[in-house]
């Protein structure tokens, strides 16, 4: 046989057995110590927020109205970058960046395959159940965190680099404008979960005891568990300073003591779904639920090492001094 | 749970100025200024790829020839790379124009700070301006990205 006989051949049977290959029904794949294989890189990046807008009534949406809402975010995103030539305008609401800079997701959620209006999928109403009380808790928290630049103390999380903004670190693990990245990786007893921003890991402890209540993690601490093939994570011991998460597209105050337990169901190669229920009776009023799709994402995942040039927080406090002279 | 009429009549306003502030890493009003608008045209004398945000330099020319050294904010270099952005996309030396809002810190040392809104090259060639598929980053869960 001749050598380019050979490859011919050899091409020609690679080629059957990739298709055949190609053709096979995907199944869960386990790792050698038997635990089912999670790991890799995912995205939950979408343009559906955590609570259901007050337009929307059904958590379900039908084709033209996930149409409707993809199609609102790209005429937003227009609209932010068209305007007119010239000098900006001052004072308003003059917007921070056009869209080139951000990374909202381009489509409605969809929870195996289902077009959704929030990522809360209980109350049916799509909100967080706050009691009366810790709605106006919330507010003044939220009015003291974002009006305070004595010191970086004061400042949220997201500035100071301890966390990324909003609840993007979770748990729950929820969109944001940008890098909402995850990595996976599994080892025996463990699976670490880390959050491109900040770069933080969650080091999932397969049966683990929980560590010792005056230990607060950023992230909280997380004890899994194997139900059939799905990851269950209970989730406590907050540290205090995250009990105010604020983004765009979710606004959510929990406490050290909240509850939360996810649930991860890889569905296919490229989804997992991700299940999660808040609990804390001094907060809500009921256990809230949500729902969200987990896909694979292309890497790697770049450090996102917030300190290494964090001018903002500077300028935010020269800033403060800079009004407090002058006025 | 549906919230009283007097909770939403407090809730709102403030509902609003934390959406508003939130928007990114950092609370932009705090910041920024947002009665200060500025336009700049000029060199880029160096690019910061750096965490939380990116910062491009520039010398900014002025009416009467000479420079002022600013730098402009941009995004978080994460994105920037998904997005098929490197250190080479804008070479030290390009022409850009800039528009954005001064930093409340308006001391100017070492640089005059601003934050990047629009970036564009001179000519309408756009640098850093997203939207209308112009390199707005995919987020893979379009079929038609693949």
């Amino acid at each position: 046989m001749t050598h380019t006989m050979t490859k011919c051949v050899l091409f020609f049977i690679a080629s059957i057995m990739a298709s055949w290959a190609h053709s096979e029904p995907w199944s869960l794949q386990h790792l050698p110590w038997g635990d089912p294989d999670f790991q890799g890189i995912w995205t939950t990046a979408t343009v559906t927020t955590l609570e259901r807008p007050d337009e929307l009534s059904e958590l379900v949406l039908t084709p033209a109205q996930a149409l409707a809402v993809e199609q609102g975010m790209e005429d937003l995103q227009e609209a932010i970058d068209n305007i007119a030539d010239g000098d900006l305008q001052a004072g308003g609401d003059v917007g921070g960046y056009n869209s080139f800079w951000m990374d909202p997701g381009t489509r409605a959620l969809r929870v195996r395959g289902e077009p959704r209006s929030s990522i809360i999928v209980h109350p049916e109403d799509g909100e967080i159940p706050y009691t009366i009380k810790s709605q106006l808790r919330f507010y003044w928290n939220a009015y003291k965190m974002l009006s305070r630049e004595n010191n970086p103390e004061e400042r949220p999380e997201g500035e100071r680099c301890t966390v990324g903004f909003g609840s993007t670190g979770g748990p729950p693990m929820l969109p944001v404008l940008y890098n909402n990245n995850y990595q996976f990786v599994q080892s025996p007893g463990h699976v670490g979960i880390l959050v491109e921003m900040n770069h933080n890991v969650r080091n999932v402890r397969l049966g683990g005891e929980p560590l010792p209540p005056q230990i607060k993690p950023w992230l909280g601490d997380s004890i899994g568990r194997w139900d059939g093939d799905t990851l269950v994570v209970e989730t406590t011991q907050f540290h205090p300073q995250q009990f105010m998460r604020l983004a765009i597209k979710h606004q959510v105050m929990m406490g050290s003591d909240t509850r939360v337990t996810e649930r991860f169901s890889r569905i296919s190669e490229s989804e997992i779904v991700y299940e999660f229920t808040v609990s804390d009776p001094e907060l809500y009023t009921e256990d809230w639920r949500g729902e969200l799709t987990l896909r694979r994402s292309a890497g790697p995942i770049y450090e996102y090492a917030c300190h290494e040039g964090n001018y903002a927080l500077p300028n935010i406090l020269e800033g403060a001094r800079q009004k407090e002279r002058e006025d | 749970m549906r919230k009283t009429t007097a909770v939403i009549a407090l809730a709102l306003p403030l509902a609003l100025i934390v959406c508003w502030r939130a928007a990114a890493h950092h609370a932009f009003s705090a910041e920024f200024d947002k009665e200060a608008p500025v336009t700049l045209k000029g060199k880029v004398t160096k690019i910061e790829w750096i965490n939380p945000h990116a910062w491009i330099h520039l010398a900014a020319e002025q009416p009467d020839g000479t420079t002022v050294a600013w730098m402009v904010e941009g995004g978080t270099p994460n994105t920037l790379l998904r997005a098929g952005i490197n250190r080479n996309s804008l070479p030290i030396g390009s022409e850009i124009n800039v528009r954005g809002y001064q930093a409340k810190n308006k001391s100017c040392e070492p640089a005059c700070k601003a934050n990047g809104r629009d970036i564009t090259l001179p000519g309408g060639g756009k640098a850093f301006m997203g939207s209308s598929g112009t390199g707005a980053p995919k987020d893979g869960s379009d079929p038609r990205d693949r």
